[in-house]
């Protein structure tokens, strides 16, 4: 499919040697929520939750501590600046990449809470960000193999082969599992049901913009 | 089997990845019986290795021609107007490489000899963004560990205060577990008698 049908008119390309990032309004409003969202969270305080204390009257409340604080803020914003990048990058390669540090990113901010539960389920969330590494940066690979390019102006332009097929098909099974859609949804669900939600929500964030995303490039591969 | 009972069982996060890890075993099988083409004009082509070795060329099979600064090796980009001074130092050696190469014809093909030049070049030239990007995954996986490492592992002093309070807890709801088992004896008990 081409860039006009999906994204709108081109607006302009930044060239970054044969990376070249494109910005059409579909992408362009996409970075700039993603930027705006990053901003509030970094002015932002965590939120506490109050719980029921068990056989008694009184409540509990579920602080975050100040250091903690610091680093899922710093975590926060860099992934909300990996997913802004992710919007309008027109690389498949550097696409995978700023999956793979979303991934990373989620993980650690949430490494650090104090239920076991949240743990429990941030490990599984790890071992499958783990294991999509594979079919991510193996399915961009075998496109890469089989069309000889990765930029998406040019995968856009060129008629797909089974060979393609099966690369964008490894890549979403990729995505599917980096980004927790179900059946996969139950670890990354789990996830955030910890206190300190502007930084929690983040996680949830860029995985909703990162499906987008990932469905308008494999349109643009598979069109 | 109930596709109710069959979600509740996808909801526990312990049997995502098993499910996960199933899913790509089956579509990685499925990857075998998929005709398989190498594209003849790819992005970083090179000649075939056994080429320059039976030329007897010392750099066999990593020789791309080209001089330092004033004639490009063989090498493309996707977009070449966004690198103009591509493969000007991929024929870069140390003196080092120079002078091992000047007696040994298997100099190409030994572990010092890897091609950094032209990897380089891609890597740090025409997608450079790209290996911006892989450093600063390695470094966020750095900054999570070492936080880590340095709160819960170090500062021992918070990691007490927690152990205590965790083991008064549960020593708490020990006891109150043993009072209810008690009461609930007793009313077993009478209603038995």
């Amino acid at each position: 499919m081409d860039f006009v049908t999906l994204g709108g008119n081109l607006f302009g390309t930044i060239p970054l040697g044969d990376i070249v990032l494109y910005v059409t309004p579909l992408n362009l409003f996409l970075f700039g929520v993603l930027i705006i969202f990053t901003l509030l969270i970094a002015i932002s305080k965590t939120e506490t939750q109050v719980e029921a204390t068990l056989m008694k009257l009184s409540n509990t409340n579920v602080k975050v501590g100040k250091s903690e604080f610091k680093q899922r803020r710093f975590l926060a914003v860099i992934c909300g600046i990996a997913s802004a990048g992710a919007m309008i990058t027109g690389d498949l390669f550097n696409f995978t990449l700023f999956m793979a540090l979303i991934g990373i990113l989620n993980i650690g901010i949430v490494s650090a809470v104090k239920q076991t539960t949240v743990l429990n389920s941030a490990y599984q969330y790890g071992l499958i960000a783990m294991m999509c590494s594979l079919p991510l940066f193996g399915g961009a690979a075998i496109i890469l193999a089989s069309t000889g390019t990765l930029s998406l102006f040019e995968l856009s332009q060129l008629p797909p082969n089974p060979m393609v097929i099966f690369g964008a098909v490894l890549m979403l099974l990729g995505i599917l599992g980096e980004s927790g859609v179900a059946p996969f949804f139950a670890s990354k669900a789990e996830m955030f049901r910890t206190p300190g939600s502007p930084f929690i929500v983040i996680i949830h964030l860029s995985s909703l913009f990162i499906i987008v995303r990932a469905v308008e490039i494999l349109l643009l591969v598979l069109g | 089997m109930k596709i109710g009972r069959l979600w509740n069982k996808l909801a526990n996060p312990n049997n995502v990845p098993r499910l996960f890890a199933f899913c790509l075993a089956v579509i990685l099988i499925v990857g075998f019986v998929v005709p398989m083409a190498l594209n003849p004009d790819q992005l970083y082509v090179r000649p075939s290795p056994q080429l320059q070795a039976e030329d007897g060329v010392n750099l066999a099979p990593y020789d791309r021609g080209g001089e330092v600064l004033k004639e490009p090796v063989i090498v493309k980009a996707q977009y070449p107007e966004n690198s103009e001074e591509l493969g000007m130092i991929s024929a870069y050696m140390s003196p080092l490489a120079q002078w091992i190469s000047s007696i040994s014809p298997y100099f190409g093909t030994s572990i010092y000899s890897s091609p950094g030049g032209l990897i380089d070049e891609v890597l740090y030239y025409t997608r450079g963004f790209d290996t911006i990007l892989e450093s600063s995954i390695l470094m966020m996986s750095f900054v999570i560990a070492s936080w880590l490492t340095v709160n819960y592992t170090m500062n021992r002093r918070d990691i007490e205060k927690d152990i205590k309070k965790a083991a008064s807890d549960s020593a708490k709801l020990a006891r109150e577990v043993k009072v209810s088992d008690e009461k609930s004896r007793l009313k077993q008990l009478r209603r038995d008698n």
